[in-house]
C-alpha cells in the first residue's frame, strides 16, 4: 500500500475536507443566529480523519457516526442541500427535519447515521458487518467513536463480538482529546485507546489526524483487511477539534491559545495544501478553485435549508413504522 | 534536601513508540502504555536500590507519566526499599519531538548523570541528538528495533545506577555509537541505524514497512539476528556497532543481481532484489539519489524531497554514548560493588555522594 494517489484522487481528496471545514465553520456562525434549532456538535479541524478512511470506501460500505457527525456524512456523499436542511429541521432535509443534527442518516449511502448515543455506533457496525459476512458481499463497515465512546460498553462489547465474530469492520477513534469537557488523559485509563485492541486480539494502531495521508494509509491497511477477510481492525487518531464539544460551549477547559494555535500549526487543510504543492502534484490555481467552489454550494445549502418549508404536524404521523413487504 | 543536589537520573518513555501502522500490515504487537509504566517502575526500583535519589521524567498526557505517578504514591505507602523521587519536567505537551527535546535538554541543565530511554530507533535517535556526553541506557518498547536492547528493565534500572554512582568512567561502561548525518536544505538530522531513500511522496504514516518502495538503504550497523530494514545488510555483510565504517545496499527492483529474504518487520518476511552492496566509510559526503520521496530515518519516514533539493549523508563515531548494562555488572562484580561484607544485606552503592535520607 504507498500513499501514491493520482492526481483526480488528491482533488477529490482537497474537496472533501474543504467541503466538511466550510460547512462547519458555517453552521457555526448560522447557529449563533438562532434559526438551528436543538444542539450541533461541529467537525471542523477532523477533516482529514473522515476523509482518509471514507474516501476508500465504496457506495455499498457501511459507516455508523457519532453526535460529531457532520464530516462522517459529508465525506459519504451527502448533498450539502440536504444536509443542511436536515440541520434547520426542515421538511426537505435527507431525514424531512425529524432527526436533525444528531441524527442525520442515508441508508442508501451507507450511512447509518450521526448517533446520539456515545459509543452508539458499535453494535450498529457489526450488525451491518455481519449482514456482509454472512452474504459474502466483501462490503465493510466503518464505526466511527471518540475517546470518550471508547470507554462505553458498547464499544468494548462491539469490539469484542467484530473479533470473536472476525467481522469485516474497522473501528476508528478520534481522539481529539476531550470527552465533551474532561480531558483523555484523565479518563481513559489505559492512555492510548489502540492500547485495547490487544485485550481483543485486534490490531490497532496509532495515527496523526492532522495528516490526511497518514489517515489514508492506516485506513487503506485497515479496509483491505477486513475487505480480503482478515477480520477487524482498530485506528486510534489523534486529533483536535476547533470548536467546542457543542455549539455555545464556553470551553474553560481549554488553554486560552489552544485553538489558535491548532488552526496555525495543524491544520489538515493547510498541511495537504503545503505538501501537493511542493511536490508540485496539484497547483495553488487548482485548490483555489475548489475553495471558490465550496464557497458557493455551502452558501447554496444555507440559502436552500432557510427557504425550505418546515414539517406540519401531519408529518409526525409519518415514517414511525417500517414496512417490511 | 532539594532535587538540584541529588543524584539524578533522567527518564525518557515516549508514549508513541510500539503503535504505528505496522501493527496493521504486519504481525507486531501494540506495546501498551501499562507495559511501559510497568517498565519504568522497575527502573525506579533498581535506582533506589543502587543509589539514585532524584528521577527527571518527560511528562506525557498518554497516560505513563499518570501511572507512574500512581505507582509511586502507591509505592510510598508501603514499606520497601526507598524509590528516587520523582519530578515530572514542567513543560508544554505537543505529542511531537520536540517533547523528547526539550524534556533531554532539561535534563541535561539539571545534571542528569545518565538517561533511561524507554522507545524505539526513533525515540532513541531523537534523544541521541540533544544528549551530547550524557549516557543513554537504551530500552526496547516495541518490536521493531535494532537500536536499544531488549531486556529486562531491572536490570537496565541496575546498570543505570551504576553508571550515575560515579564508581566508573564512562569509557568503561560505554560505548560510543556511530551515526548517520543527514543534511537536507539547510536542515541537519542524525540516524542511528539506517537512512532509507524511499521512492514515497508523503511521509504519510511515517513507519516504513513496504520495501518495494525503498531504493537504497545506508546503515551504521547491521547485525544479522535484527529485524527491520538493517536486517537486510545484517543477512548480506554483518557490519558490527564497532567496526569504523558503515555499509549500503542499492536495490535493484528490475534486474537485481541477488535476493535476500529479510525480516523488515515481526512476521513480515520480504524478498529483497539486491543491485549492489558497498562499504560506507567515515567521513565521505554521499548525496542522496534520487528525484523525488522521502528519507526515512531509523524506520520513520522524515523528509520529503524533491529534485530541486539538495540532501546528502555522511558517516561518523560521534553518535551517543550508550551503557553496556552486561559489562557495567560485570565490572560492579569484579570491583566488588554488589556484595556486602557486613552481616546485613547491601542497601545501596554509595559511590561518590553521600546519601542522607
Amino acid at each position: 500500500m504507498t500513499t501514491e494517489l493520482n492526481k483526480e484522487m488528491l482533488l477529490r481528496a482537497y474537496r472533501m475536507m474543504r467541503r466538511i471545514r466550510d460547512f462547519e465553520e458555517r453552521v457555526h456562525v448560522e447557529f449563533a443566529t438562532g434559526e438551528i434549532p436543538g444542539f450541533v456538535h461541529l467537525y471542523a479541524g477532523e477533516e482529514a480523519s473522515a476523509t482518509g478512511v471514507i474516501l476508500q470506501l465504496r457506495k455499498e460500505d457501511y459507516v455508523a457516526s457519532t453526535h460529531r457527525g457532520h464530516g462522517h456524512c459529508i465525506a459519504k456523499g451527502m448533498a450539502l442541500r440536504s444536509m443542511m436542511a436536515e440541520i434547520y429541521g426542515k421538511k426537505t432535509g435527507i431525514c424531512g427535519g425529524k432527526g436533525g443534527s444528531m441524527h442525520v442518516a442515508d441508508l442508501d449511502l451507507g450511512m447509518m447515521g450521526a448517533n446520539g448515543i456515545v459509543g452508539g455506533g458499535g453494535p450498529l457496525i457489526c450488525g451491518a458487518a455481519l449482514a456482509a459476512k454472512v452474504k459474502k458481499t466483501d462490503n465493510v463497515a466503518v464505526c466511527f467513536f471518540g475517546d470518550g465512546g471508547s470507554n462505553q460498553g458498547t464499544i468494548l462489547e462491539s469490539l469484542n463480538l467484530a473479533s470473536v465474530l472476525q467481522l469485516p469492520a474497522i473501528f476508528v477513534a478520534e481522539n481529539n482529546g476531550y470527552a465533551e469537557a474532561t480531558a483523555s488523559r484523565w479518563a481513559v485509563a489505559t492512555g492510548n485507546i489502540a492500547d485495547r485492541g490487544a485485550g481483543f486480539g485486534m490490531p490497532a494502531a496509532i495515527v496523526d489526524g492532522h495528516d490526511f495521508f497518514a489517515v489514508y494509509e492506516a485506513a487503506g491497511e485497515a479496509i483491505q483487511r477486513a475487505r480480503s477477510g482478515g477480520g477487524p481492525s482498530l485506528i486510534e487518531v489523534k486529533v483536535n477539534r476547533y470548536f467546542g464539544h457543542f455549539e455555545g460551549d464556553q470551553q474553560t477547559y481549554r488553554g486560552p491559545d489552544e485553538v489558535k494555535k491548532l488552526r496555525e500549526t495543524k491544520d489538515c487543510l493547510l498541511l495537504f495544501r503545503g505538501r501537493v504543492t511542493k511536490q508540485n502534484l496539484l497547483t495553488e490555481k487548482e485548490l483555489d478553485q475548489i475553495d471558490e467552489e465550496v464557497r458557493n454550494e455551502v452558501e447554496d445549502a444555507v440559502a436552500f435549508a432557510k427557504q425550505a418549508p418546515k414539517p406540519q404536524p401531519s408529518d409526525l404521523l409519518t415514517d414511525v413504522y417500517v414496512a417490511y413487504a | 534536601m532539594r532535587l538540584g543536589q541529588k543524584r539524578l537520573v533522567g527518564i525518557v518513555a515516549n508514549p508513541e513508540s510500539g503503535c504505528d501502522v505496522r501493527r496493521l500490515v504486519s504481525c507486531a504487537s501494540v506495546f501498551p502504555t501499562s507495559e511501559k509504566v510497568s517498565m519504568v517502575v522497575r527502573v525506579l526500583a533498581a535506582l533506589g536500590s543502587f543509589g539514585v535519589q532524584g528521577v527527571l521524567m518527560m511528562p506525557d498526557k498518554s497516560g505513563i507519566a499518570a501511572g507512574v505517578l500512581r505507582a509511586t504514591l502507591s509505592h510510598s505507602a508501603r514499606a520497601g526499599d526507598p524509590w528516587p523521587e520523582v519530578q515530572f519536567l514542567e513543560q508544554r505537551i505537543e505529542h511531537t519531538a520536540d517533547d523528547t527535546r526539550f524534556a533531554v535538554r532539561a535534563m541535561l541543565t539539571a545534571g542528569v548523570r545518565a538517561i533511561v530511554v524507554l522507545g524505539g530507533d526513533g525515540t532513541h535517535r531523537v534523544v541521541a541528538s540533544e544528549c551530547g556526553a550524557t549516557p543513554l541506557v537504551t530500552l526496547s518498547t516495541g518490536t521493531n528495533n535494532a537500536f536499544p536492547d531488549l531486556r529486562e528493565a531491572t536490570i537496565a534500572g541496575i546498570a543505570a545506577g551504576l553508571c550515575a554512582s560515579g564508581e566508573f568512567d564512562s569509557s568503561e561502561i560505554c560505548r560510543r555509537n556511530k551515526r548517520l548525518n543527514i543534511c537536507f536544505d539547510g536542515r541537519h538530522e542524525i540516524a542511528l541505524v539506517e537512512v532509507a531513500v524511499c521512492r514515497n511522496r508523503n511521509i504519510g504514516s511515517r513507519a516504513l514497512w513496504n520495501p518495494e518502495d525503498v531504493s537504497e538503504i545506508f546503515v551504521t550497523f547491521a547485525e544479522c539476528d535484527s529485524i527491520g530494514l538493517s536486517s537486510i545488510v545484517g543477512l548480506l555483510r554483518p557490519t558490527s556497532r564497532d567496526a569504523t565504517e558503515g555499509c549500503s545496499v542499492r536495490f535493484n527492483h528490475e534486474n537485481p543481481v541477488s535476493w535476500v529474504s529479510a525480516p523488515i518487520a515481526p512476521g513480515l518476511i520480504k524478498h529483497m532484489p539486491i543491485g549492489s552492496v558497498r562499504s560506507l566509510p567515515l567521513g565521505q559526503q554521499i548525496p542522496i539519489d534520487a528525484d523525488y520521496g522521502t528519507i526515512a530515518l531509523d524506520g520513520e519516514r522524515e523528509i520529503e524531497f524533491t529534485a530541486e533539493d539538495n540532501a546528502y549523508l555522511s558517516l561518523d563515531m560521534n553518535g551517543p554514548l550508550t551503557v553496556d548494562v552486561r559489562n557495567t555488572l560485570e565490572l560492579a562484580a569484579e570491583r566488588g560493588l554488589l556484595a556486602s561484607r557486613t552481616s546485613h544485606p547491601p542497601t545501596h552503592i554509595k559511590g561518590d555522594q553521600q546519601d542522607d535520607y
